[in-house]
């Protein structure tokens, strides 16, 4: 089986954001970065799907600047057999229909059997890239995936719905599986993996050479959003807080007078 | 880049920034590593810190995560490859025991296992004896400790008493006597036991736990790592096969000491990865904790802490890393190849020439822990009094960081010592240097700073001190020439200024290796950092300073160092308060270490 997985790399999502100087995208410089979540489950599906079908071959894949490398090498340590990494450094202007058609401009002459995605990313949070991808290389597609299994000449999956509700799907191949969280446990690279990784194959394109559509959408800023004012809380006993309501009332407002 | 600097040169010449190691300097590889073990220590071991603390000396849960570790690898650092390790240097081992160190007991237990209970077989042992245990060791299926210390020989070491008698046969040693505090006892199978030949002579052993005579004795009731096996082990009449002698005979105290060294290096490390734990749990308790109707961490008082915490944290990983790239680079200048039977001979004349440094990052880094474990508690008011919270097992588990793999006080004592031991046998041109120093202080200087300079204040200030100490390590010997050693009051006041002369500069060159690839916000945050660990580690230095005045010197001698003191150790640290609220602030704004 040709197997492949996008992962894209985000920030921590407890680090203290800040918009950038263009206002289009939060402020990369002094954050630090890791796999998005749902991509890892994507990941570890990937490899064991990989490590059940022998002879199959797993490619990873990632696009953005150098250091969306450390995520390829990650995927690379936990099973992976090679990477591709897809250079821009202006990944993050980039929309979700740029970004699928790049992949599949690389993914069409490969003849991949299964891609594996995340549902969405954490920071941008779209949920399009897998669609998109699927509709552009006409491959089956199926999303929330919380539960994958191989079968002959197909997949079956199961996908969590609203309610509590749980389909089970069958899926023709070639398709793209876009995974949920808790899809699997996804494992600790080992050390012995993390230096094996260093040996694999890592090839970089620059997206110049695979993206070749105009933007569909635009982002044109991002921004916090205004604060409500705070409430006030009183605290004491009951009689004093009423008091203390009634001052305030008189004082800010004009309900008592 | 100049000649690799030799162990205890820092302090007779200047060092630039490009021939220091830095965190920053770590490779994609050693950080794939670290995020490895955090996650494994956070989602696995953390979650049992307390049952394996409260265990009352069960060991299953703590031995359940030693197999984990071993699965992942961590056990594979320094053995070999044919012995299925990785053979990664010193520098991914502080990178991996950092992100353990935060789980107390547990990291006791893999730091044991994997230093000063595997290296003596990686290193002394032959290749029947390493194929026949490594592996097991390697793998985590066999747990390993170290057994040195007795019931009357603490840190005077080679005052043991275990006597290994060769039989009559010749196939055996009969080992006689007993071990005390032996991190791993409990759980180990396999022992690395120092003793004794009825000669006099000195011997190792690989002691299976099974051989005929060994026994485990009462489990310690500890203050802290209460989680961890601390055993007395005792032989009595045990029968060890003489193909298990590790090393040869007469080798056995070089073995107990030459990987101590490595154990205080790596215990350094460890120490630096828990104090940033303690602080990163205290700040997120202080954002959430209000009194006044405020954060905690909105107070001065607080801020101070915090930023009191991070410049000593940020010092102690800067030197810790600092050391471990000397080490791995002297390594890699090693001309024999690592099958050459020899090679290990080359590689601890190596490390051994930094035994300086090392014994330096084991006391700094252990004080420095002990400091942070106690504010944390304060942090954290009657809370951190509470054993629900983590402050206080932070602080209960710090305390024997000072105390094990070597006292502070015998690694304070082995500071001027070594130094002057490479001063006599000519390694280190230190009476010449001490000649020098003494002109300089003489002489007085008019020099403008040059302000173009980056860091050129705290640069200036380094090279001072390194000459005030010159001159106060120049006239203690003068004084008590060969019986120096007998006045250990001024050799631990030498002692504190070499330990803060080589935590300033780490600091300093480090700052000044990165700056011009950080973010503008980061560049202040090194500043910052800089500023304050500048000013608190040259208030310690001066004082320790002015008492080795005051005990070597008298009269007019005296007068002059006084003043010889008071202008080299002047440092303008000017906006020192704005530089602690910023560096505070920030890590308040993260809830995290900031660099």
């Amino acid at each position: 089986m040709k197997i492949l997985v996008c992962v894209k790399q985000v920030p921590d999502m407890e680090s203290k954001f800040k918009i950038d100087s263009s206002s289009k995208w939060y402020d990369q410089s002094d954050l630090v970065y890791k796999i998005n979540e749902y991509d890892e489950y994507a990941a570890e599906e990937a490899v064991r799907l990989k490590e059940k079908v022998s002879g199959s071959e797993l490619t990873v894949l990632s696009i953005g600047p150098e250091r969306v490398k450390d995520a390829i090498r990650k995927v690379l340590a936990m099973g992976a057999d090679k990477g591709i990494h897809i250079l821009d450094n202006e990944e993050h202007l980039k929309d979700p229909f740029q970004k699928a058609s790049a992949i599949a401009e690389y993914a069409k002459s490969e003849n991949f059997d299964i891609i594996f995605t995340g549902l969405q990313s954490q920071d941008r949070g779209s949920a399009q890239l897998a669609p998109l991808l699927a509709g552009m290389l006409n491959y089956s597609f199926v999303s929330t995936v919380v539960a994958f299994e191989n079968k002959e000449g197909y997949v079956e999956v199961a996908r969590e719905l609203e309610g509590g509700l749980r389909a089970k799907v069958k899926v023709k191949l070639p398709a793209v599986v876009a995974c949920q969280l808790g899809l699997n446990t996804p494992r600790y690279p080992t050390l012995p993996n993390i230096m094996k990784a260093k040996r694999k194959e890592l090839k970089t394109v620059n997206i110049e050479e695979l993206l070749k559509v105009e933007p569909l959408i635009e982002t044109e800023k991002v921004y916090f959003p205004e604060r409500k004012a705070g409430g006030i809380v009183l605290e004491g006993k009951a009689d004093e807080m009423a008091d203390e309501l009634i001052k305030i009332l008189k004082e800010k407002t004009q309900v008592v007078k | 880049m100049s000649e690799l600097l030799k162990g205890g040169e820092f302090l007779i010449r200047e060092v630039s920034k490009d021939e220091v190691f830095t965190p920053e300097d770590l490779s994609s590889e050693q950080k794939q590593m670290m995020e490895t073990t955090e996650q494994f220590i956070k989602n696995e071991v953390m979650p049992d810190v307390d049952a394996m603390d409260n265990s009352n000396h069960n060991f299953d849960l703590l031995v359940s995560h030693m197999k984990q570790a071993g699965e992942l690898g961590l056990f594979s650092i320094y053995a070999p490859e044919e012995y299925d390790g990785l053979d990664l240097g010193l520098t991914t081992g502080a990178c991996v025991v950092e992100k353990i160190a935060p789980a107390g007991s547990f990291s006791v237990a893999y730091a044991a296992h994997v230093g000063i209970g595997s290296l003596p077989l990686i290193y002394y042992g032959t290749k029947e004896q390493k194929e026949k245990y490594l592996p097991k060791l390697v793998s985590g299926e066999w747990i390993a400790a170290y057994c040195l210390t007795e019931p009357d020989a603490g840190t005077d070491a080679l005052g043991m008493r275990a006597v290994a008698k060769l039989s009559d046969d010749g196939k055996y040693y009969i080992l006689n006597g007993t071990k005390q505090f032996i991190t791993n006892g409990s759980i180990a199978d396999l022992y690395t036991v120092f003793a004794k030949t009825p000669e006099g002579e000195y011997v190792a052993f690989l002691v299976e736990r099974n051989f005929e005579g060994v026994s485990v004795g009462r489990e310690e009731d500890k203050m802290g790592i209460r989680g961890s096996s601390t055993a007395q082990i005792m032989f009595d009449n045990a029968k060890i096969p003489v193909e298990n002698l590790l090393g040869k005979v007469g080798e056995g105290h070089k073995i107990a000491f030459q990987v101590l060294d490595e154990g205080r290096f790596v215990l350094g490390a460890a120490a630096v990865g828990a104090a940033k734990a303690a602080l990163e749990d205290a700040v997120v308790y202080a954002n959430d904790r209000k009194q006044f109707g405020m954060p905690l961490t909105k107070f001065g008082a607080i801020k101070e802490k915090i930023a009191d915490m991070v410049s000593g944290i940020y010092s102690a990983e800067s030197l810790a890393y600092r050391l471990a790239g000397l080490y791995d680079e002297r390594v890699s200048t090693i001309d024999v190849g690592k099958d050459d039977p020899d090679y290990y001979k080359y590689y601890h004349k190596a490390l051994e020439d930094y035994a300086v440094e090392c014994s330096i990052t084991k006391v700094y880094c252990s004080e420095l822990l002990d400091k942070v474990a106690d504010e944390v508690v304060q942090i954290y008011g009657g809370y951190g009094f509470i054993k629900e919270y983590p402050a206080e097992r932070y602080y209960r588990d710090s305390r024997i960081n000072r105390i094990f793999e070597g006292t502070n006080e015998i690694n304070r004592y082995l500071v001027p010592g070594m130094l002057l031991k490479k001063g006599m046998k000519g390694e280190l041109p230190l009476v010449q240097k001490a000649k020098e120093a003494l002109d300089i202080m003489m002489t007085p200087s008019f020099e403008e700073l040059d302000e173009s300079v980056r860091f050129i204040k705290e640069k200036t200030l380094i090279s001072n001190l390194k000459t005030m100490f010159l001159v106060l390590a120049g006239a203690a010997v003068q004084k008590y020439m060969d019986k120096i050693k007998n006045e250990q009051e001024v050799l631990f006041a030498l002692a504190d200024m070499a330990i803060g002369i080589f935590s300033m500069e780490s600091a300093v060159l480090r700052a000044d290796k990165v700056y011009d690839k950080v973010s503008d916000a980061k560049k202040k945050i090194f500043e910052s950092a800089v500023k304050v660990a500048t000013f608190n580690l040259n208030e310690d230095i001066a004082k320790a300073a002015k008492k080795a005045a005051y005990f070597v010197e008298e009269g007019d001698n005296l007068m002059a160092i006084i003043s010889g003191i008071r202008r080299f150790t002047k440092y303008d640290a000017s906006g020192l308060l704005q530089a602690k609220r910023e560096l505070a602030n920030y890590t308040i704004e993260n809830a995290k270490y900031p660099f």
